[in-house]
């Protein structure tokens, strides 16, 4: 089950399982924020090459104002899907804290 | 939520444990495919850090059948085995014309973002994460296969 929603501080928050067939879900919540944004993987298990899809969109479209997303609490499955995509160049990414 | 198509239970000979199971080709079967595919891996503890590229490798392969024969009929195939060595997992997919995921795929990881596009990404990320992946066509009929050792891990811990 992936769940995506805003936290307290307005860091957007993601849980669960970003799968293809997610994507539909992830696009449509991330298509409707704007300005500089954290997002919070500290609950997220998995992403497949489909959910990087959703990450790379929405990075498209707020760098042509200026803005991007910043990902925190990054598992270490899921940082290495981001080395291998070269996502750690175009994304502030935060690992988990050890 | 889905459910695959004849499924059979785990078929465990000494250490070594087989399952297969039809899945709808839709989107819509990745969590049953996920679930069915967890089952054998957490009944022999295999490690988080092995089970994620399974999983990984497992979604790209079987979206990939989908978006490229969308219109095909047929289920798809998936065979899990499991034993001391490691973790072997088959897709196939019947009445297709031959793709063969193995070819390289040039993928810039270091492109700045306006040079990225979406998509991609897949087969580069499966060719990274697992330690083998074939490809045999005949028939008509595709069938990759990977393998992941146990205890053996390209992400990092």
């Amino acid at each position: 089950m992936f769940q995506i929603d805003f936290g307290r501080d307005g860091e957007i928050v993601c849980s669960g399982r970003l799968d293809a067939a997610q994507c539909e879900k992830a696009q449509s919540f991330l298509d409707s924020v704007d300005g500089m944004r954290v997002v919070d993987f500290s609950k997220l298990e998995y992403i497949s090459s489909a959910g990087l899809g959703v990450l790379l969109k929405t990075q498209k479209r707020l760098s042509e104002n200026g803005y991007k997303l910043k990902i925190i609490n990054v598992n270490n499955h899921i940082h290495d899907v981001f080395r291998y995509s070269g996502f750690h160049v175009i994304f502030e990414i935060e690992a988990t804290q050890r | 939520m889905l459910s695959g198509l004849n499924s059979h239970l785990p078929a465990e000979i000494g250490k070594r444990c087989q399952m297969h199971k039809k899945f709808l080709r839709s989107y819509e079967s990745l969590e049953a495919i996920y679930e069915f595919t967890e089952k054998i891996l957490a009944s022999r503890d295999v490690a988080q850090s092995v089970r994620f590229p399974v999983h990984f490798a497992m979604e790209e392969l079987f979206t990939n059948m989908v978006k490229y024969n969308p219109d095909n009929s047929n289920d798809i195939l998936l065979d899990v085995e499991t034993d001391d060595n490691g973790i072997t997992v088959s897709l196939t997919d019947f009445d297709v014309d031959a793709f063969d995921v193995t070819t390289s795929r040039e993928v810039d990881i270091n492109a700045p973002l306006e040079q990225r596009k979406v998509g991609g990404l897949g087969l580069h990320l499966i060719q990274k994460m697992v330690d083998t992946l074939k490809y045999e066509y005949s028939d008509r009929q595709s069938t990759v296969t990977f393998t992941k050792a146990s205890g053996q891990d390209h992400v990092s811990d």
